[in-house]
C-alpha cells in the first residue's frame, strides 16, 4: 500500500522513455557561447541543475544543463534541452507553465517529446524534482 | 524470527496497514493508543488552564501537568523535577539556551564548539549565536566512519571556549558518541557549558541526566512514542536561575509593575503562556510505556534488527553504508546506492510499502563532508520487525533491477 494513495504505478513514471533519459542524458554539457543561465537547488535534497541557454534574436539557438539531480530532475533537464532549441523565449516561458499546469493534473498539450514526464503527475512527492530545471529556465529568461 | 518489541496491535495507525513498514522512526515515531488515550482523556476529564484557576478542575489539570513533568524527570534521570523545561521540543530546547544563555554569555573572542554531526536544530543556533555576538564557531570534524574524532575535539576545546554542543546519537547516520570521553575533553581543558542534543538518544538508549556531567540536555517527545509539539529541556538549576527568560507572558512572571518585572521561579520563567499540558500528559504515558518495555530490551532490540539490515543491506552490490558499525548506533541505517538516488528509491521503495527518508536529515554540514546531497535512511524502533527488514532488502533489490534494466 502506499500512504500517498498513488494510484498510478510506479512504472508509469520510471518509463523506459525516461530512464533513457536518465542514463544517457542529452545536453549534459557546458556551454561556452550561453548568453543566459540560472541554477535552480531543491533545498528538500541538495540536488542542483544550472541550465545554460545561448539566446539570439529572441529565439533559444542551443541548450544545455549540468548539476547533479535524481532521475527525475535529470530527465526533466534532459528533455527540456532538447525541446528548447529553436523556440521563442516567449513559448519557452509558455511550456514551463503548461509543464506545471500537467503536474497539477490539468489537460494540457505537450511536445511529444516531454510525454514521459506526464508520468511524475501522479506522484506529488517528485513535482519538485520534475521542476527543477523548469525553474532555472524560468530564472535564466526573467 | 525477530517478533516487534512492542505489538503492532497497540498502534492504531500500524494496525489499520498491515502491510506499511514504517522505517522512519528517526524522523518521528508511531504512537501507541496508550498514548492518544492519555491526550484524550485529558480534554475529556481534566481540560482547564493549569495554574490558573482556583477550582478543582484547574488543579486536575496542574496535578497532571505537573506529573507529566516528574515522569520526564524521573525517564531521564533528573532527581531535581524542577529543572525539566518544557519547550515544543529539542529545537525549542536549543534555541531557548542560544538565546538566553547564550546572549548573556558569549561575547567577541569566545569560542563556540560544535561538530560536522550535528542536526541542524544544534548547529544554526550555535552559528547564529557567533555571528550575532562576533564569537567563534569552531566545528569538530569527523572520522571516516562519521563518529565525532575525539582528538580534534580536544584540539578545539579551550580557556576560551564557552559553550560546546554535542549530539549523543546522530540523526543522520545513528553514530553514538561516547559521550562521556567527550565531557572528560572539554572538562579538563575549559569552562565550557556542554550542550547535548538527547533527540535521537532518549528514545532508544537509557539515560541518566544527573551522572552525565553536562549542563543541557534536550530531547523531543514525538521520536519517543509521544505527541508532536513536546519535548525538554534539562539544565542545571544554578544556571536556569541565572538565565534571562526566553519568551515573556503569562505564567512566567512574578509581580509586574508599570516599568518593570520579577521572573517566576523554574521551571515555570521559561514555559512563558499556557503551557502546552495535554501533550505533556501525552508524553508521560509514552514514557510509561517505553518504561513497561524497559529501555534496555528497546536497545537490544534495536540492534538485533539492526545488525541483520546492516548486512543485508551491505551484500547488496554497489550499497555504501555510513557511520559507525551497527553494534556503536542506535537503530539507523544511512545508506546509499550507486546509480539509484535516495529520492528514486524512496519513491520506489514507497510503492512496496517501505517508508524511509531520503535527503539531507537535517545535516547539510555532514552531507558536504560526505560529498552526497542525501542519503537514505532507514531507522527502526520497538514496533519493528524482521519482516520490515525483509521487505526493505526487497524493495532495495527491486529498484536496482529497475534501474539496471535495458543497459
Amino acid at each position: 500500500m502506499s500512504e500517498t494513495g498513488q494510484s498510478a504505478s510506479i512504472g508509469a513514471m520510471y518509463q523506459e522513455a525516461l530512464l533513457a533519459h536518465h542514463r544517457a542524458p542529452h545536453n549534459r554539457r557546458e556551454l561556452p557561447d550561453a548568453t543566459t543561465q540560472a541554477s535552480h537547488k531543491n533545498p528538500v535534497c541538495g540536488d542542483e541543475i544550472t541550465v545554460m541557454l545561448q539566446v539570439a534574436d529572441g529565439v533559444i539557438a542551443d541548450a544545455a544543463f549540468s548539476g547533479r539531480g535524481c532521475s527525475i530532475a535529470t530527465a526533466s533537464a534532459s528533455m527540456m534541452t532538447d525541446v528548447l532549441r529553436g523556440r521563442s523565449v516567449a513559448e519557452s516561458l509558455v511550456l514551463g507553465e503548461a509543464v506545471d499546469r500537467m503536474l497539477n493534473g490539468a489537460s494540457v498539450e505537450l511536445p511529444a517529446e516531454l510525454t514521459p514526464l506526464r508520468g511524475v503527475a501522479p506522484f506529488a512527492g517528485r513535482h519538485g524534482c520534475a521542476r527543477m530545471p523548469w525553474q532555472a529556465l524560468r530564472d535564466a529568461l526573467g | 524470527m525477530l517478533s516487534p518489541l512492542a505489538p503492532r496491535s497497540d498502534f492504531p495507525l500500524l494496525a489499520a496497514n498491515p502491510g506499511l513498514h514504517y522505517l522512519d522512526s528517526a524522523a518521528t515515531s508511531q504512537k501507541p493508543a496508550a498514548v492518544l488515550d492519555a491526550i484524550r482523556g485529558f480534554y475529556e476529564t481534566a481540560n482547564a488552564n493549569p495554574h490558573r484557576g482556583a477550582y478543582a478542575l484547574s488543579a486536575k489539570a496542574t496535578d497532571l501537568y505537573h506529573d507529566a513533568r516528574s515522569t520526564v524527570a524521573r525517564f531521564v534521570g533528573v532527581s531535581d523535577s524542577d529543572c525539566v523545561i518544557f519547550t515544543r521540543g529539542t529545537t525549542e530546547a536549543m534555541n531557548l539556551v542560544a538565546s538566553s544563555w547564550g546572549r548573556a554569555n558569549v561575547g567577541p573572542g569566545d569560542e563556540i564548539v560544535v561538530t560536522a554531526l550535528e542536526h541542524h536544530a544544534n548547529f544554526v543556533p550555535w552559528q547564529q549565536l557567533a555571528l550575532a555576538t562576533g564569537s567563534t564557531l569552531r566545528i569538530v570534524e569527523l572520522t571516516p566512519q562519521q563518529t565525532i574524532d575525539l582528538d580534534l575535539l580536544r584540539d578545539a576545546v579551550n580557556t576560551r571556549t564557552k559553550l560546546v554542543a554535542i549530539t549523543h546519537v546522530s540523526n543522520a547516520v545513528g553514530a553514538i558518541t561516547p559521550l562521556q570521553d567527550a565531557v572528560h575533553i572539554v572538562r579538563a581543558r575549559s569552562a565550557a557549558v556542554i550542550v547535548v542534543d538527547g533527540a535521537q538518544a532518549v528514545p532508544h538508549l537509557p539515560v541518566h541526566f544527573d551522572t552525565l556531567n553536562i549542563d543541557f540536555y534536550a530531547f523531543s517527545g514525538h521520536k519517543l512514542l509521544g505527541p508532536m509539539g513536546i519535548g525538554a529541556l534539562i539544565g542545571r538549576r544554578a544556571l536556569l536561575e541565572k538565565m534571562p527568560p526566553y519568551q515573556y507572558g503569562g505564567d512566567m512572571i512574578e509581580w509586574v509593575r508599570d516599568t518593570d518585572c520579577t521572573w517566576n521561579v523554574i521551571p515555570h520563567k521559561f514555559e512563558a503562556g499556557t503551557p502546552n499540558a495535554a501533550d505533556a500528559v501525552g508524553l508521560a504515558a509514552a514514557i510509561r510505556y517505553l518504561e513497561a518495555l524497559g529501555m534496555a530490551n528497546v536497545r537490544a532490540h534495536e540492534v538485533a534488527l539492526l545488525e541483520r539490515a546492516d548486512a543485508a543491506v551491505r551484500a547488496l552490490p554497489g550499497v555504501t553504508v555510513y557511520g559507525p558499525p551497527a553494534a556503536q548506533r542506535s537503530g539507523v541505517l544511512s545508506f546509499s546506492l550507486a546509480d539509484v538516488h535516495p529520492h528514486d528509491l524512496a519513491t520506489i521503495l514507497d510503492q512496496h510499502g517501505v517508508c524511509i527518508r531520503a535527503g539531507h536529515h537535517c545535516g547539510q554540514p555532514l552531507m558536504r563532508r560526505l560529498g552526497v546531497s542525501a542519503t537514505a535512511r532507514a531507522s527502526f524502533y520497538v514496533y519493528s520487525d524482521e519482516s520490515d527488514v525483509d521487505a526493505l532488502v526487497g524493495a532495495l533489490t527491486a529498484a536496482q533491477a529497475l534501474f539496471a534494466s535495458v543497459d
